[in-house]
């Protein structure tokens, strides 16, 4: 679903569309064919180690005008990470596209990269986005305001909940606080694939991190041009996972582009020592080691590259020959 | 020779300078090929993905986003992010037909709430 833009406009429509959701609710209930999976399985079983009730207050809130609910969302977001200057005005430019009068999922991601924090998507489920809020980040959630076919896709941050209540505590439109039943939201969230982000400050891991995206939710943040937030967030990854081969190279590349070359080699060859058949490992090391003067030592680790073969076999070969120069080179 | 131009090569020099003991940068393989590392080919997802960052950023300048600033937000996107975008920026279901589908909604909910009613 990353293709859907939010449109604002429909929030403000709120009262018709919750007068609409009742009347199709209770169409759909005579028909016997909807169902809410995930708000009945919080009922029936309420999740461990899950505080009753949680409300981040703390979080601000942005008027959503007509169109803006993605950057009014991503500022409130935003703000509740520690990047007090984010406004509606300040994000618009990032991820609002004027020819679809909304903001895409992956802009919103790319936006929340360009400000240095982690853009991060949780599981689809509705006990994730409680646990994210409970652990004190809030979360920006798609929803289709109507249906399939024509849809109307709105983002709006959820900042708390009441498991005995039976709620989620919601900014969304012109409204600073609305209680929603878990069934409201649930209905609504399903046509985004129950879609869900976090933005995160620098060092910080997600409640419900799974490691491989997480691990790909700071290189998205390296790659996007902000290598010192990158840092911090990788070592809190490795911290929590200490061989994550991404994790790894992701902290050597950076410290390598902040010039801590002995930082840099360090990570390598953890690395290199935790997966020795990773041909990158290998390949950097030798590159951060030749950098360092060490050719000796270099050449070894780019033979090493070399002979793993792999996809990245091409680098790998440059490397070693660009080494091999080094050394025959006069001194 | 006159003095700007010198001065001009001078920095040009002291760059150039500063920038060698990392010249062997080139040789660097970027955290991305890991990431991708599990899905496909690198080298050639690489290559796919220029073209499809290229065409992204088009489209969002169609749509009304400055040539700078599309490419300053297509810089902040991952390849598979750029991947699903590609092509499909314009027929993404919302369109602009918001103040339509409201309508829509208005239409078919007063049409149910006056079927239950019946």
């Amino acid at each position: 679903m990353a293709k859907a833009a939010a449109h604002c406009r429909a929030a403000g429509k709120a009262r018709v569309s919750a007068g609409f959701f009742f009347a199709a609710l209770a169409t759909l209930c005579l028909s016997g064919c909807i169902s809410f999976p995930q708000s009945e399985a919080l009922r029936e079983k309420p999740p461990a180690g899950l505080p009753p009730h949680v409300e981040l207050t703390e979080v601000p809130f942005h008027l959503q005008d007509d169109y803006l609910c993605g950057p009014a969302s991503l500022a409130m977001v935003f703000n509740a990470a520690g990047i007090s200057s984010a406004t509606v005005e300040s994000v618009k430019p990032m991820v609002y596209l004027p020819g679809r009068e909304g903001s895409l999922q992956a802009e919103m991601l790319g936006a929340t990269r360009r400000t240095g924090l982690v853009a991060y998507t949780p599981a689809p489920q509705l006990e994730d986005v409680l646990r994210e809020v409970a652990a004190g980040t809030p979360v920006v959630v798609l929803l289709n305001l109507a249906f399939k076919w024509v849809p109307v896709w709105h983002y709006a941050v959820i900042v708390g909940y009441d498991l005995e209540k039976h709620q989620v505590i919601v900014r969304s439109a012109k409204r600073p606080r609305d209680e929603w039943r878990f069934e409201f939201l649930e209905y609504f969230w399903q046509e985004s694939g129950y879609w869900s982000m976090l933005a995160l400050p620098p060092g910080r891991v997600p409640a419900t991190a799974r490691e491989q995206d997480f691990a790909a939710a700071v290189a998205a943040l390296e790659q996007a041009g902000r290598p010192s937030e990158a840092r911090e967030s990788y070592r809190a990854l490795l911290e929590r996972w200490p061989t994550d081969l991404v994790g790894l190279i992701g902290l050597g590349n950076v410290e390598y582009a902040l010039k801590d070359v002995p930082a840099a080699e360090r990570a390598f060859r953890r690395a290199s020592e935790a997966h020795p058949q990773s041909a990158v490992a290998f390949n950097n090391l030798a590159n951060v080691l030749a950098t360092l003067g060490r050719l000796a030592e270099a050449e070894t680790a780019a033979r090493a590259a070399v002979a793993l073969e792999g996809p990245t076999l091409p680098e790998a070969r440059k490397t070693l020959d660009a080494i091999i120069a080094l050394r025959a080179a006069p001194r | 020779m006159n003095a700007s131009f010198v001065r001009f090569l001078s920095r040009l020099l002291i760059v150039c300078l500063i920038g060698l003991p990392f010249q062997v940068n080139a040789g660097m393989i970027g955290t991305d090929q890991v990431v991708s590392a599990a899905q496909a080919q690198a080298a050639r997802a690489a290559v796919l993905s220029q073209l499809s960052r290229a065409e992204v950023a088009g489209q969002l300048q169609s749509l009304g986003v400055t040539a700078q600033n599309a490419q300053d937000r297509v810089a902040a996107l991952t390849d598979s992010e750029v991947a699903k975008l590609a092509g499909q920026i314009d027929s993404l279901p919302a369109g602009a037909s918001s103040t339509g589908a409201i309508l829509l909604i208005i239409v078919i909910g007063v049409l149910i709430w006056w079927a239950i009613k019946k």
